[in-house]
């Protein structure tokens, strides 16, 4: 429908802290605000990781120490498709008996779409259909743990200064209400404020949760600085005629997604752990109420002169339409004149049994053929007259007013004015909502 | 002279809804799909042992770009080797192809495109280069991006194995005709 082909043909106009014009399948529609909300007027939050292969929901905090990417996937190092893991038949002498061979599985890990192999970078196949596989250690790891740990001790001192002052100016509040404050300046440099061991044989990298406890006495970390060196090694003697082999070089983008090597040949990219995507969760500004996805009351698909409404809720929805005012601030686009039904439009409710309700009774509406074209269950067609304003039009637009009936039954109860035990809940009332709508129709036919 | 005709080794499942046209051998162990085509226009084609040709496949030894030559043109023979696959909806009108190749769905083969062996030419990717693709050789992605593999990809025994068991329980089979005429 309207957001696989052509989205914007048909756009909404919501009136939040800028006017912004957009599809109807781009936007959010707050239920207690009673309005349409596009992804401007929202606040977005970060909800959780997940991974999109395997689904696995973790928290931010797990997430951050794993480097925001999953413990069981892996992406190519070729295409970065995921990869995936397959099994052979091996032949392998029995443990007990060295002379007899019994077939065993092994199992490497294998891109479907450009035939990456792990074989291909030399890693053996394990024995265990996953958690086997390593990723390459960094060799700057210590270098960088060290600088890590200086520029932590740093902040907290830097902190403990901070806080000093302030003491010293407002001597009656709480100290510990500092601390809170300046929790954020901290992280500046921190991995976060938990002490984390370094398991051995653990699968993730080394350059997991460093910390300092508050108060801790640390000992004073120097570092050194990196060494300048004076003799830099010479390029190879062939570097201007040696003829490259193209399928062996690295791409810069194959390179640049493994920082920690940047392999420049192609038998040294290793697979690396899948990224985490983040699960938003979006918030109406106004009314700070969490929004729930897409929920679209009429969504319309036209062609010449003929449009369609569809109503997703289940009750009977009443429709009217209406042109814009001569000097209506919304109607700037338009370069088109348009006639409206004036007559209201009813639509049905959405049944979702209806069809395979064989002896459903047909719906009884009194129709207008000059208005409605068709009806189909909860979809009713309908005609406009649009009277193009200019004689050649590269884009023919028109708007107009939409107005209709809206039921919240989500609302929440309203307590009721009597009190005692299990008031019934107040019957959720109509509201009526009313739109902007702008359709571009095209260019005109010669 | 003798009438262009179809030749299906004994062993070959060949469906009875493949339109195969033209001066067409298929070598032993080979299946057809039905709803592909073998068409010999422009040459006979001669089609090795154990290669799977699925549905919607094309493949066509025809004149380049359509135009029928009015003064005789030899006929090229257009040469499959064996365990290629083709897979559905692909396109293929080179004029050599090896062993063990891989035509992913709905690529594109030119007509001056040889692949050697164990080559995969990816979905949907479009080759019409003039060129000899080396062993090995895997073209992907939208960008036709190529990358070399260490090891050709297995022969799909297993699937034909399957296949020659279960297609003629739901499909009629065109005759073998044996290549030389024996009287038995």
């Amino acid at each position: 429908m309207a957001s696989l082909l052509q989205p914007d043909r048909v756009v909404y106009l919501v009136r939040g802290e800028k006017k912004i014009r957009a599809p109807l399948s781009q936007l959010y529609f707050c239920r207690y605000c009673s309005e349409l909300r596009s992804l401007e007027c929202v606040s977005h939050e970060v909800d959780s990781h997940y991974c999109p292969s395997c689904l696995e929901n973790m928290p931010s905090a797990e997430a951050k120490l794993k480097k925001n990417r999953c413990a069981n996937c892996f992406d190519c190092p070729c295409c970065m498709h995921t990869l995936s893991t397959r099994a052979t038949n091996i032949p392998a002498p029995l443990p007990d008996d060295p002379t007899k061979t019994a077939m065993k599985k092994a199992y490497y890990l294998a891109c479907g779409f450009c035939r990456w192999t792990s074989r291909d970078v030399g890693m053996a196949d394990k024995s265990v259909a996953s958690g086997g596989w390593q990723e390459p250690e960094n060799p700057h790891t210590q270098r960088i743990n060290k600088l890590i740990e200086y520029y932590q001790q740093l902040a907290h001192r830097e902190k403990q200064d901070r806080d000093r002052k302030k003491m010293a100016r407002r001597r009656q509040c709480m100290p510990l209400a500092f601390s809170q404050h300046t929790i954020h300046v901290v992280e500046k440099y921190g991995l976060g404020t938990r002490l984390q061991r370094q398991r051995p044989g653990a699968p993730i990298s080394s350059l997991s949760g460093l910390s300092l406890k508050e108060g801790e006495e640390q000992k004073d970390i120097t570092i050194e600085p990196a060494p300048a060196l004076d003799e830099v090694e010479p390029l190879p003697e062939d570097c201007y005629s040696r003829p490259i082999s193209l399928p062996e070089v690295t791409t810069l983008r194959q390179r640049l997604l493994q920082p920690d090597f940047q392999p420049a040949g192609a038998s040294q990219l290793h697979p690396r752990h899948k990224h985490l995507l983040m699960k938003r969760s979006l918030r109406c500004r106004k009314c700070e109420h969490n929004l729930i996805f897409a929920h679209p009351i009429p969504s319309k698909r036209e062609s010449q002169v003929l449009l369609t409404l569809t109503n997703p809720v289940e009750n009977i929805t009443h429709v009217t339409l209406a042109p814009c005012e001569d000097d209506d601030p919304d109607d700037i686009n338009s370069t088109a004149k348009v006639v409206v039904p004036g007559k209201q439009l009813v639509l049905a409710g959405k049944d979702a049994a209806a069809e395979y309700d064989e002896l459903a009774e047909p719906q009884d509406f009194q129709d207008d053929p000059d208005v409605v074209a068709f009806r189909k269950s909860n979809k009713i067609g309908f005609f406009i007259k649009v009277i193009p304003q200019k004689e050649e039009d590269a884009d023919v637009t028109v708007s107009f007013k939409i107005r209709h009936d809206f039921r919240n039954l989500a609302a929440p109860v309203r307590p009721s004015e009597e009190g005692g035990a299990a008031a019934a809940p107040a019957p959720a009332e109509s509201i009526w909502l009313t739109h902007h709508v702008e359709l571009r129709l095209g260019p005109l036919a010669p | 002279c003798h009438f262009p005709s179809v030749k299906i080794a004994a062993g070959a499942v060949v469906c009875v809804e493949s339109e195969i046209r033209g001066d067409v051998t298929i070598g032993p162990r080979t299946v057809v799909h039905p709803k592909a085509r073998i068409i010999a226009e422009a040459g006979p084609i001669v089609i090795g042992e154990g290669n799977l040709i699925e549905e919607q496949a094309l493949i066509i030894n025809g004149y380049p770009e359509n135009i029928t030559p009015e003064s005789e043109v030899e006929p090229k023979t257009m040469t499959i080797g064996m365990n290629n696959v083709f897979e559905v909806g692909c396109v293929s009108q080179a004029l050599k192809i090896g062993d063990n190749n891989v035509i992913e769905s709905k690529a594109d083969v030119g007509r001056n495109v040889i692949l050697t062996s164990g080559c995969i030419i990816g979905a949907f990717c479009q080759v019409n280069t003039c060129e000899v693709i080396p062993e090995n050789t895997v073209i992907y992605g939208s960008g036709c991006m190529r990358r070399v593999q260490t090891e050709r990809p297995q022969p799909q025994t297993l699937q034909l194995d399957f296949l020659m068991k279960i297609l003629p329980n739901y499909h009629h089979l065109k005759k073998t005709v044996k290549a030389s005429h024996n009287a038995s």
